[in-house]
């Protein structure tokens, strides 16, 4: 074995935490490593150390592309001394590069422009970029790798999986032997992530590294050769991919066995709750997002809604929330038209809303749990009564649901931004729960949550449909949606593609659906699409 | 030292700034205070040093210099006062014995200039405060001065022509403070709606508001309402039954401790607003996470009006304690109150109880400066700048929390370093499970 990166004893402290605490991770060249733990572990900090935005507090950091080589007389292990990077440009300067979660790239500009951009050829003695050639070199390197990407296209013009293709070229082109993947899969379709684990092949083949950060055990095991599992910013054990199983990993990542699967019970479908008719909405820049959506859900039902990020689900729940206003069409909650109500009597007539995006919605940051339990009842009995707020039994509240929900607070009046992502989040979904709402909208409730928290709050989810509530559920998540609904809508660019029964369905079949692709004529999948719903058969563009 | 290690430094510096308690707070003003008059007295030396004079004032190892700067902050900060003590460092006249000079009263009447200025203040500062904990930079803050001073002093001189004496006292006081608060809030209510339903950016209506609200002002004062017998831009005088009776000052002080009674309340009011009321908990969601607030039910365009017609009501009751306690009628030239207002507020860092303080610090500063030029030859430029520097001073530290509380939430969120790492070492709550 032949190790391009050996990570010897590291150790990262912040102020009053342990991010990483004597990790030491080997990764052999050609291969690809993942890094595996739940939020919190402390991978992004154990790379933020190997891509020099982070000083290690102790430990050392060998790299080399082509190998590290033994040395005998040399004081260190290796022939090469070990690095210091002090900033990402030394680590970039040592062949390390690093793809983020969320990409930097350049909107309007091309694809050329991107990947040169900051290193760009120059000519007329520096003055100019010298496009013809930074397009010849981007052609190059593609065709090196088999990349096939538009060199011409603006960023904005093209898919998700693309852009990150632009990212990874983009690292290639500083000379990057060794590459960083932050969560690499978070944003893709299925088949994005079939084509990216393509690319890693070929990658690994020409010789490069590759390390991907990632929570999900599956893709672990698929697409990497090495398996490094990361616990309360400890190593817990590096293993081969082949050699391992799914249950073995999963009880390396929280210490403890993991019921992956969900069992539900079944439950009486009762009256509609929420009927979705014919809605349109448009996003931040005027753009039609949803375009004539139609579904209902009923007491005792989970809804799921199932789709890439950004085909449209954030603009239709917050329709359906009260957070934007739809173009067209109408939202009905209970007997009630609701479609003009303001989003305080919404919550007060029993729709409880788990935001997509707890830092910026769900919960202010500034605020201790007390104030943060208060959000959206602030002007009700009996937390308000005329106008004054009962701060003592607002605090009772807080702790009831700090108590039941398992929230654990690093200190007593601590604000939400101190509370870790899975903490956070089981406040939110505390608060809305104890609402006692007729209607939960649950938008991503277990994005960036551990799989101890996650198993808690699908439980919670399918009480709440034992009880007779209506559950409206979007996740990005697909084997979330698919365990936990009844039925299950599948979107795309705006429009519900087909409503489809999740037991029978293939998660092939919803890739396709995903895609923006009809359901083959074969498939074995129940469409559910009730007559209340919209038709898709009759109305699919894409016939 | 390298790059990353100090920008860990850097951000932990600014963390635990943003996470300094109350007390902390208060220790760091004050030593910021100090500091100022560190740096204070070194730029008087050296001015001492470049100016000509034939005495020298004082004299350090040796060498005379043209400023005393002990003699001058001790004009600032105790002659504010009315002077208490006797100067702290004059050593050779062996007066330590007597700290307090004989005769002292709190009554004197520099001491109601300093307490005159710090009432205005309070309001001015509340005003502002209040807009600011909503998210809005009410800069306008001068312009409902003006018009909540101008509406006061037409409405009761029209209307004390009805009544008289003590009747008159009781009736049109409060009937002048709820004009100004009226007049006041209706113009800060304009900005807020065209911020709230036609999302026009409100500093740059507020500041456009300020000359239309001192131009008006002085067309109706050299016009319609000016008083014949004045050679000035101003309206005719109010009866004396119609300002705000002084009580325990001299009346010629143009100070009433009713109207700072009226501020301190006003002070402890924004408080229990912002603390304990739904209306304070919208207030404070929107101005800190306005995203939050529309997700919890708060209607953002209906806060955005309502704390801008209260932050312009407060300047405006402001404005009308100008006019019944200060000038008993209108003039032009109206002192830049409701900018020292912004000023107030930021030192304060925002806080309703903060404002008290720093409104008292500023009438200090005000008081203080007439008594540094009356009793030193150092110009008035150079008190300015004391001055100046004693506000930056103590306004950085607030001014850095208020930048750093967003970068550390911020931090928090992204790759982080509280939450994603791991273990918060005194308990192991901090790691998910």
């Amino acid at each position: 074995m032949e190790p391009a990166v050996h990570l010897d004893g590291i150790t990262k402290r912040f102020p009053g935490v342990v991010a990483n605490d004597d990790v030491d991770l080997l990764v052999e060249r050609g291969s690809v490593h993942a890094l595996l733990g739940e939020n919190g572990a402390g991978k992004t900090t154990l790379m933020n150390v190997l891509y020099g935005l982070y000083e290690p507090t102790e430990g050392d950091v060998y790299v080399d592309g082509d190998g590290l080589a033994d040395g005998d007389d040399s004081p260190h292990r290796y022939a090469q001394p070990p690095k210091r990077f002090d900033s990402p440009a030394d680590a970039i300067d040592a062949g390390v590069g690093m793809i983020h979660q969320h990409f930097m790239l350049v909107d309007p500009m091309s694809v050329t422009e991107n990947i040169t951009l900051g290193n760009e050829p120059r000519k007329w003695g520096g003055l100019a970029v010298d496009s013809a050639r930074s397009r010849d070199e981007v052609v190059d390197l593609c065709d090196r790798y088999g990349f096939d990407v538009d060199p011409d296209a603006a960023i904005e013009d093209v898919s998700v999986g693309v852009q990150q293709r632009v990212e990874i070229l983009k690292a290639l082109y500083r000379g990057a032997d060794i590459l960083i993947l932050d969560e690499p899969t978070a944003v893709l379709t299925p088949q994005e992530v079939e084509d990216l684990f393509a690319v890693f092949e070929e990658l690994t083949a020409q010789g490069k590294t590759i390390i991907f950060i990632s929570h999900k055990l599956g893709e672990a095991m698929h697409a990497a050769d090495d398996i490094t599992v990361l616990r309360d910013g400890k190593n817990v054990g590096t293993v081969a991919a082949d050699d391992v199983t799914r249950e073995q990993l999963a009880e390396m990542m929280v210490g403890r066995e993991v019921l992956e699967t969900v069992d539900k019970p079944p439950v009486e479908r009762g009256e509609s709750v929420l009927t979705v008719d014919h809605v349109s909405a448009t996003d931040e820049r005027g753009v039609e997002a949803v375009s004539d959506v139609s579904f209902t859900v009923h007491e005792g039902e989970v809804f799921g809604i199932a789709g890439v990020d950004g085909n449209g689900q954030s603009e239709l729940i917050e329709a359906i929330t009260g957070l934007r206003k739809p173009t067209a069409g109408s939202v009905a909650f209970q007997r009630d038209d609701i479609t003009n109500w303001p989003r305080q009597r919404r919550i007060d007539e029993g729709m409880a809303y788990i935001p997509e995006d707890r830092h910026e919605r769900g919960l202010v940051m500034d605020f201790d749990l007390t104030e943060n339990g208060l959000l959206g009842s602030q002007h009700t009995p009996p937390f308000a009564e005329s106008g004054r707020i009962e701060w003592d039994r607002a605090r009772t509240h807080a702790q009831d649901i700090i108590d039941e929900y398992d929230v654990r607070p690093p200190n007593r009046d601590a604000k939400a931004s101190s509370f870790s992502g899975g903490n956070q989040q089981k406040f939110i979904v505390g608060r809305e729960f104890e609402r006692d709402p007729s209607l939960v909208v649950a938008t991503h409730p277990t994005r960036g949550v551990d799989i101890g928290s996650t198993e808690f709050i699908h439980d919670r989810l399918l009480d709440l449909r034992s009880n007779g509530k209506a559950v409206l559920l979007v996740s990005s998540k697909l084997e979330e949606v698919q365990g936990l609904s009844d039925r299950l809508a599948v979107m795309h660019d705006g429009e519900i593609m087909d409503v489809v029964d999740p037991e029978t369905v293939t998660e092939e079949e919803i890739g396709l659906l995903m895609a923006g692709e009809q359901l083959p004529e074969d498939s074995a999948a129940r469409s559910l699409t009730e007559a209340g719903d919209r038709s898709v058969a009759a109305g699919g563009e894409s016939q | 030292m390298s790059a990353g290690d100090w920008r860990d430094r850097g951000r932990s510096a600014l963390e635990r700034l943003v996470r300094a308690s109350a007390f902390e707070r208060v220790l760091i003003s004050t030593a910021a205070l100090v500091l100022s008059m560190f740096v204070g007295v070194l730029i008087i030396l050296a001015a001492g040093r470049m100016t000509t004079c034939t005495t020298a004032a004082t004299t350090f190892f040796g060498v005379g210099f043209c400023y005393d700067p002990f003699a001058i902050y001790d004009s600032l900060f105790l002659g504010a006062l009315g002077d208490p003590i006797n100067p702290l460092f004059k050593p050779l006249q062996g007066e330590f014995a007597a700290p307090f000079r004989r005769g002292w009263t709190p009554l004197n009447s520099q001491m109601a200039v300093t307490l005159r200025e710090t009432t205005i203040l309070i309001f001015t500062g509340l005003g502002v405060a209040i807009a600011f904990r909503a998210g809005i930079f009410n800069i306008g803050m001068q312009g409902q001065l003006v018009v909540g001073a101008l509406a006061t002093a037409l409405t009761v001189l029209w209307t004390s022509s009805l009544v008289s004496g003590l009747v008159g006292t009781l009736v049109l006081i409060p009937f002048g403070l709820a004009v100004g608060a009226l007049a006041g809030g209706l113009f800060g209510a304009i900005p807020g709606a065209l911020k709230a339903y036609a999302d026009a950016n409100e500093v740059i209506t507020t500041i456009m508001l300020n000359f239309v609200a001192t131009s008006v002002a002085l067309f109706l004062v050299a016009n319609p309402f000016k008083d014949p017998e004045s050679p000035a831009n101003e309206t005719v005088g109010l009866p004396d039954f119609a300002t705000i009776p002084s009580v325990l000052y001299e009346p010629r002080d143009n100070f009433s401790i009713i109207a700072l009674g009226i501020a301190l309340a006003l002070v402890g009011a924004s408080y229990y607003l912002l603390e304990h009321t739904s209306f304070g908990y919208d207030i404070r969601t929107s101005g800190i996470q306005p995203e939050a607030a529309e997700y919890g039910g708060v209607d953002a365009a209906r806060t955005i009006v309502s704390s801008m017609t209260l932050s312009g009501a407060i300047g405006g009751v402001g404005g009308a304690m100008y006019v019944l306690m200060i000038l008993g009628n209108y003039q032009t030239g109206v002192p830049s109150y409701g900018f020292d207002g912004i000023t107030v507020s930021i030192l304060a860092g925002n806080n309703p109880l903060g404002v008290g303080f720093a409104a008292l610090l500023f009438g200090v500063l005000k008081s203080g400066s007439i008594i540094v030029d009356v009793s030193t030859d150092v110009p008035p430029q150079l008190v300015g700048v004391l001055r100046g520097l004693i506000i930056l001073f103590v306004a950085m530290p607030e001014f850095f929390r208020m930048i750093g509380a967003k970068f550390v939430i911020e931090s928090d969120e992204g790759q982080a370093v509280a939450t994603d790492g791991g273990v918060v070492e005194d308990n192991g709550g901090g790691s998910d499970e």
